[in-house]
């Protein structure tokens, strides 16, 4: 690379920036400036725009900022086809993402000046709270996005998933055999402790981290109550703790897992129905012109 | 120390063979080598692979003897311990090896070939993120949207388009469903009865409210002036108004001068906002430029751009009808009656006097006040006219006779009926001069050479008298003419001098009287005590002003259309 001439190492260490630059920071916060002055201009033509007899969506302001807000939406949503193919250069993905985010973000001053801050119990207002909600979603997303990887992968010490399966698996096996000399009832604790599924949790258990039903923990506080009377039952209470620190950390992960991709389930769904909100806001509108 | 080998194989039938060997030595070498002490017939395993010792602490160290790393207990490394009293499982290859310890203390090592990988673990894998907790993204999306599009979409317009038509029910619901849902706003308060019937104006689907629409039910509203008229007083467009038009009619918007330009709805309950300003100024603010014959001045603003106001007058006597004369040529009327209002109000004066000694009983007690002998209508909005009996017989008494305890007096308001009355006077029976003297025979009471001696005939005395500047009718009357007669010229009480404009007495009534009427100053009857548009705009000025008391749009006194009219345009206002 020595050789190399200095242009080619000029183009290597820009790709290499662009590479490693945050979708926020693209472009030197290209789409935040423009997104700013798009604010800007709305709010300053919502104070001196003359409109009668008030401001709102049926005032020729109004109408601007609908069709504005209503094309934003609709290119905004058009992100999950454009993310299917990543692409490099000027239209590259990345730069559709910070469009996306950055827009996304002023769409929360055009639309509500759109409505000129009248809300009610209507179909309008039903669009207006599910884009608000979208967004919100949206800024969640960014946010985590930018904090949890981190204490995912601190998480991880250094196994991927399925070594974190795998490892649970050696535990069952070592307490099956360890088991073997225990009495009814403690071989039942640790058969039903073996048997409960490690994924099979909802939401709100997964978010909050609270497993309340954990058989391994009801296990562990049977052996731990009776205490440690010989070395059969010494090794099955040890191994129950390995199996619940290798619970804790596969939970801290399903946690984590949860906190990213819950934005999701929220933002895509709440995209959909904002559109076919969006659709009928403007169709009621021009039906009952 | 002593290793306990059990290694674990299974015949082709699948049955297992477990052979049991002891080693009395303390390293424990693992490897594909045959002359490991654990061998095991594995590609993926080096030749000498991981040797096990026993560390100081009584824990089995591991160590990875090549550069290739072992997995315990799921976890990969080249250096670890085992505890043997909890046992641990290191995997080689397709090979696990579980140490534990036996009773006895030696370290028991199980090798077991593994079955193949287990086919779950893709799907266990799948189990940390949250697909596996939740509906999945495509479903929700789907079934939000079907919602959202049918209940507020399919359902109102299908409803909308197959209901039957009727002529719109101001206190029935509408047929169409979940339109409620599309209402950007409450209704104004006149309309508040169709809330619930949003076709009653929506008539038809994606044609804005016409103004037929509104004349179903409005149908005597009358328009602002004949439309011909209407369209040459507009003025030509603003760039921008003219661009707002284009867009509008190609959406096909009605207007100019269709009802819902001004008449916007669902801007909230309350009163329906009126016009702003600026619409009546587009055709009033230059309307001599555009209808050359107009008789109206050009008006934009109350505070800078209002012609002075024109009165309702009759002017001089004898005039039939009264006439439009603007205030600034200092107009005098005649109404047909003497009364100067300073001698009333005179705080001093002898009318003062008499109102004191009237008492508050009579209503009085104190100098006369304007509302002694001016009363309100009902609404509080104009006064009702002075009349005689009730405001000025107090004082200005027509009585003329006293018989008994009970006071005769002359009858107001008709003049044949007073002078009979008058007259009559001189004719009725008065007490005799002297007591217990009669006169004889036919001179007596009721002979026929009776002669009446009392006092003068006072009834012919007013009579003659009456129409004097200080004469029983002439006090207050301005005489007809004939001498002899009581006739008098007719007097006129305007309720109202301004027809084209609304004042609302009771929206003042923080004000004095003498703020806007200078009464206490008007020596005659033919002052005109209106106050002119100056006075006015002491309070109020155009809609945009931040100055004035109360800023005030043309809406607060003038209305768009013709009051009580039906549906025709009011007269043309031509030049005088």
């Amino acid at each position: 690379m020595a050789s190399a001439p200095e242009s080619d190492l000029a183009f290597h260490e820009k790709r290499r920036d662009s590479d490693h630059e945050s979708f926020l920071a693209h472009k030197r916060l290209r789409w935040l400036k423009l997104s700013s002055a798009l604010c800007l201009v709305a709010i300053l033509g919502y104070v001196f725009a003359d409109v009668e007899p008030r401001p709102n969506g049926g005032t020729w302001y109004g109408y601007i900022l609908g069709t504005l807000g209503a094309g934003l939406i609709v290119w905004l949503s058009l992100l999950g086809i454009r993310k299917r193919a990543m692409t490099p250069g000027r239209w590259s993905l990345k730069a559709w993402t910070s469009a996306h985010v950055y827009l996304g973000l002023s769409l929360i001053v055009v639309a509500t000046l759109h409505t000129g801050f009248q809300l009610g119990w209507n179909v309008h207002t039903l669009a207006y709270v599910l884009m608000m909600l979208v967004i919100l979603s949206g800024i969640y997303g960014v946010v985590v996005y930018a904090t949890l990887p981190q204490a995912l992968s601190d998480n991880r010490r250094e196994m991927t998933k399925g070594q974190m399966v795998e490892a649970l698996a050696a535990i069952d096996r070592q307490l099956d055999q360890a088991a073997q000399p225990l009495a009814r009832e403690e071989s039942d604790r640790v058969i039903a402790a073996l048997k409960q599924d490690t994924f099979g949790y909802g939401l709100v258990v997964r978010l909050t981290g609270n497993y309340r039903d954990c058989r391994t923990a009801a296990a562990l506080a049977l052996f731990d109550r009776h205490g440690a009377s010989d070395p059969a039952h010494e090794r099955v209470a040890a191994l129950l703790r390995k199996r619940q620190a290798q619970l804790d950390q596969i939970r801290r992960h399903m946690r984590l897992r949860a906190l990213l991709e819950i934005w999701l389930y929220i933002h895509v769904p709440l995209t959909v129905a904002l559109l076919a909100a969006l659709t009928a806001h403007i169709v009621s509108v021009f039906y009952y012109w | 120390m002593a290793f306990l080998i059990r290694s674990i194989d299974f015949t082709a039938s699948g049955r297992e063979i477990v052979r049991e060997r002891e080693l009395a030595q303390d390293e424990l070498i693992v490897g594909r080598a045959a002359e490991s002490d654990i061998h095991l017939p594995d590609l993926a395993v080096e030749q000498q692979h991981v040797r096990v010792t026993r560390a100081d602490d009584g824990r089995l160290k591991v160590e990875a003897i090549g550069s290739l790393g072992f997995t315990l207990d799921g976890r990969t490394q080249s250096d670890a311990r085992i505890d043997p009293r909890e046992g641990g499982e290191l995997t080689l290859g397709s090979y696990r090896l579980a140490f534990a310890q036996e009773a006895d203390g030696r370290v028991a090592v199980t090798v077991r070939r593994a079955e193949d990988r287990p086919p779950d673990k893709a799907q266990a894998l799948g189990g940390f993120s949250l697909g596996g907790a939740l509906p999945g993204k495509r479903v929700m999306a789907w079934a939000g949207l079907a919602i959202i599009l049918l209940a507020f979409l399919v359902l109102p317009i299908w409803t909308h388009a197959t209901r039957e038509r009727v002529k719109p029910d101001y206190d029935r619901p509408g047929a169409t469903l979940m339109d409620a849902s599309w209402r950007t706003g409450p209704l104004s308060l006149k309309h508040h009865g169709l809330e619930d019937n949003c076709e009653a104006c929506h008539a038809e689907p994606f044609v804005a409210v016409r103004d037929e629409t509104c004349l179903t039910c409005h149908e005597d509203i009358a328009d602002h002036a004949t439309q011909s008229r209407q369209a040459n007083a507009r003025g030509p467009l603003s760039p921008g108004a003219a661009i707002q038009w284009q867009v509008a009619h190609a959406f096909n918007k009605p207007g100019p001068g269709a009802c819902t330009d001004c008449h916007t709805e669902h801007e909230g309950a309350g009163r329906m906002q009126p016009a702003r300003e600026q619409f009546c100024a587009d055709c009033h603010g230059s309307l001599d430029t555009r209808l050359t014959d107009t008789a109206l001045g050009n008006a934009s603003d109350f505070g800078k751009a209002h012609p002075e106001f024109n009165a309702m007058l009759i002017t001089a006597a004898g005039q039939k009808e009264p006439q439009r004369v603007s205030l600034s040529d200092k107009p005098r009327q005649w109404n047909g009656l003497r009364f100067p209002h300073d001698m009333h109000l005179d705080k001093r004066g002898g009318v003062a006097r008499m109102a004191q000694r009237l008492g508050a009983a009579n209503g009085y007690g104190d100098p006369l006040e304007c509302n002694d002998c001016h009363r309100t209508t009902a609404d509080g909005v104009r006064f009702l006219p002075v009349d005689m009996e009730q405001d000025c017989e107090s004082c200005h008494s027509l009585v003329i006779d006293q018989v008994g305890g009970v006071f005769r007096k002359v009858r107001h308001g008709d003049a044949a009926q007073a002078r009979a009355e008058l007259l009559a006077l001189g004719r009725a029976s008065r007490p005799p001069l002297v007591q217990n003297r009669i006169r004889p025979g036919e001179y007596g009471a009721s002979g026929i050479y009776r002669a009446n001696f009392g006092g003068p005939a006072t009834g012919t005395a007013l009579l003659a008298g009456a129409m004097a500047r200080e004469g029983l009718c002439g006090e207050c009357h301005v005489p007809a003419g004939r001498p002899g007669s009581l006739d008098v010229m007719p007097v006129t009480q305007p309720s109202r001098y301004f027809m084209h404009g609304w004042f609302d007495h009771d929206a003042h009534k923080q004000e004095q009287c003498s703020s806007c009427h200078a009464a206490n100053t008007s020596g005659s009857s033919a002052d005109l005590l209106l106050p002119g548009i100056g006075q006015c705009r002491d309070c109020h000025q155009g809609e945009s002003t931040r100055k004035a008391e109360v800023p005030s749009s043309c809406a607060m006194c003038h209305s768009y259309h013709p009051p009580g009219q039906p549906a025709a345009a009011p007269r043309r206002i031509a030049r005088k």
